[in-house]
């Protein structure tokens, strides 16, 4: 059984919709993130935000990048993120006041954010617009590792830096009073 | 009105005006947060948003189609590195003041 070419009733392709889907998950998961209360769900709600961007980047053709996205997001920055909430989390977190004094002018700021950038969006004319192109993995290895040696290697050495650093930053002072 | 959503996935506009709104959020919460660790989620959901921008110019171009690609995945090493050695910095703080809400760390100005 093979589905329509178009949704039946509605009269647009499935495209969009899994597009307006994960689009509304992920906006309205990243509204969880930035207004919830309890710290550990917005945690869980940044990884339902990343979830549905890892779909879009399926959608747009960028299927490494997908992978990639689940991997380093949902797989280690979040648990990194949830195990740094339960680790500075005292008993009053939760009750304490959310939002800084400055929360409803830094709304207002974002919304005009918002509107500034979908203005200019929508009054450019992109060029070469004509539809989406999947990204092969064959070609992205090569580019990758002949165009973009030097980028990769530096990134390799800044993410050992970040390592060394994180660990230092974070072990307890030998000594110290806890 | 729901003629107008027909193609929406094809379009450039539709995933910018998207990537937009998404770091709006991230500026909010960055903005309006009083946890430290809330804070470093919005700059998460920043950075997604910048990356998703990246895709779309490379998903509608066919000139930046790779490099595109390439660029998103250094973006996501360099995220995973400030999300490391930032987390490090809001768990040293709060060994030292015991809270990780940001508008108690004025040691600075007393």
């Amino acid at each position: 059984m093979t589905l329509p070419e178009t949704i039946p009733f509605i009269g647009f392709g499935w495209d969009d919709l899994l597009f307006m889907m994960l689009a509304g998950v992920m906006l309205g998961a990243a509204l969880l993130v930035v207004t919830m209360r309890d710290i550990i769900r917005c945690g869980l709600a940044m990884i339902v935000c990343f979830a549905a961007l890892a779909g879009l980047y399926v959608l747009a053709g960028a299927t490494v990048v997908a992978g990639a996205q689940v991997l380093v997001y949902i797989g280690a920055i979040s648990v990194l993120v949830l195990f740094a909430i339960m680790l500075t989390q005292d008993k009053a977190g939760p009750n304490a006041l959310v939002f800084q004094t400055q929360a409803f002018p830094a709304a207002i700021a974002s919304a005009v954010l918002a509107v500034l950038i979908a203005i200019t969006v929508a009054a450019t004319d992109w060029p070469d617009a004509a539809g989406r192109i999947a990204t092969p993995a064959t070609a992205l290895a090569e580019t990758l590792f002949s165009d973009y040696t030097l980028p990769f290697e530096v990134v390799s050495v800044l993410l050992l830096a970040a390592v060394i650093g994180g660990v230092f930053l974070a072990k307890r002072e030998r000594g110290g009073s806890d | 009105m729901l003629g107008a959503l027909n193609g929406l996935s094809q379009s450039l506009d539709a995933y910018l005006i998207l990537a937009g709104i998404l770091f709006a959020i991230g500026s909010f919460g960055f903005l309006a947060r009083r946890n430290a660790i809330s804070m470093l989620m919005s700059i998460e959901l920043m950075l997604n948003a910048v990356n998703l921008s990246i895709i779309a110019f490379g998903a509608f171009s066919t000139s930046l189609n790779v490099d595109a690609s390439v660029i998103a995945l250094i973006v996501m090493a360099a995220a995973a590195a400030e999300a490391t050695v930032g987390l490090a910095i809001v768990i040293a703080i709060y060994r030292n003041r015991k809270t990780p809400l940001v508008d108690e760390y004025d040691a600075m100005r007393q």
